[in-house]
């Protein structure tokens, strides 16, 4: 890993807010966001990354190099959570396993948005559309999940997945709801709506960020103490589980051509795992699943580990494949 | 002045409140008081209500009905504590009957 790049990632002030949450619940410093505030941010965080994910995604149109980025990202979000089930089920229950390999087969908004901040910072361009990918990534990892759950269950008489239910919180969660919906004001409105809720979504961007970093940071800390009931499979799952993703998506983006910076965020939206959207919609349809398994590893080691060291780590390995 | 009547208290996962109202308005229960947000510990393990996803969070539901609502109540919400956890306490209180 360059360490170069490796600086250049720590020394970006949300980053570095996140490290202050998480180090505040070590040190026992008390720091306390009130609960809705935390909502409010993620709102924020995802009007504003797909408003101007929207408005690039005008001004570049629906072009082959774009299908060819939305067909993989769907692939990928097709591929992850089966690979993850059959290698959770070696050590949990099926239950557990679907839950986590519905986790990890989706993605952490927070975790782009900050690579996106990243690559920014060092003058990388990325294509608008890589928003578009995000948006499709977040919902197939829960339905393939519960098709693993629903076929490793047969011939057991265990309690009825409630589709419908899982299928609306699926596709209609507050997460994809809301990206889908500014995505498409975004394209819609063009630069003209762009330029209008730049002062709020666009300037005001990295401090919102960086407060609700902070107020993952201190809900990481308090999931990292959890560690000890999630065990030594789980805990090696969450950092070995990205790098597999990140190398599969690398191999796949230098395979179909995308560019560097393109292939930086598709293997970071691969990487990533869900920590907002997937658990709300997991805890609904597999209730026998443990939360502390499921959320645990995803928020308290991927995503720490993703935005500490997996930021630079897979952006040195492209920079390295790439000409 | 007082009337007997049954206290129902609810303490579950918060994703699935909807799902205990719709039971209890089944059962014919006429009302219900909901606290979205409680913390504590139980089998689960430590629900902290610290995150915004809410999977970490309880509510609290009480309801005051007739002995035969109370019934019906505890009743349907069997399976579904089974399934996904939580409590339920059934209590006789004296309501005070001021109409």
């Amino acid at each position: 890993m360059s360490l170069a790049f490796l600086v250049q990632n720590l020394l970006n002030p949300p980053v570095l807010l996140f490290a202050l949450g998480l180090l505040a619940i070590f040190l026992r410093a008390k720091i306390e966001i009130p609960q809705p505030l935390p909502k409010l941010f993620a709102v924020y965080l995802l009007i504003a990354i797909g408003l101007h994910g929207g408005y690039e995604l005008s001004q570049s149109g629906l072009t082959p190099q774009v299908l060819k980025v939305l067909g993989l990202a769907i692939l990928m979000a097709v591929l992850v959570p089966i690979y993850a089930f059959s290698v959770l089920r070696i050590q949990l229950d099926v239950y557990n396993a679907a839950a986590v390999a519905g986790t990890y087969g989706s993605i952490s908004a927070v975790t782009f948005i900050t690579a996106g901040s990243f690559l920014n910072s060092i003058g990388e361009p990325y294509g608008g559309y890589m928003v578009a990918a995000m948006t499709l990534m977040e919902s197939p990892a829960i339905v393939i999940s519960l098709l693993l759950l629903t076929l490793s269950l047969r011939d057991k008489n265990n309690g009825p997945i409630e589709w419908k239910e899982a299928l609306r919180e699926s596709f209609l969660n507050p997460s994809v709801y809301l990206l889908i919906g500014a995505l498409g004001i975004g394209v819609i409105t063009q630069e003209k709506g762009w330029l209008a809720m730049k002062p709020l979504f666009g300037d005001l961007f990295k401090g919102m960020l960086g407060l609700f970093l902070l107020d993952m940071g201190l809900v990481a800390g308090r999931r990292l103490k959890e560690l000890k009931k999630v065990g030594i499979f789980l805990t090696l799952f969450a950092v070995l589980i990205p790098l597999i993703n990140a190398c599969l998506s690398v191999a796949l983006a230098y395979l179909f051509h995308l560019s560097k910076g393109d292939a930086f965020m598709f293997a970071i939206l691969c990487a990533s795992a869900s920590y907002i959207a997937v658990p709300a919609a997991i805890r609904i349809a597999i209730p026998e699943a443990n939360p502390s398994f499921y959320v645990t590893p995803s928020l308290g080691i991927t995503f720490p580990f993703n935005i500490a060291i997996g930021i630079p780590l897979y952006y040195t390995i492209i920079d390295k494949l790439w000409p | 002045m007082m009337e007997k009547a049954h206290k129902i208290e609810i303490i579950i996962d918060s994703v699935h409140v909807e799902k205990v109202l719709t039971l209890l308005e089944r059962a014919g229960a006429t009302g219900y008081t909901l606290l979205r947000e409680v913390i504590g510990k139980g089998a689960q393990g430590v629900r902290p209500a610290d995150e915004i996803t809410g999977v970490f969070r309880n509510s609290y539901i009480i309801t005051v009905c007739s002995e035969e609502v109370a019934q019906k109540v505890v009743e349907s919400l069997a399976p579904l504590l089974k399934r996904i956890g939580g409590l339920c306490l059934l209590s006789e209180v004296q309501r005070m009957n001021f109409t």
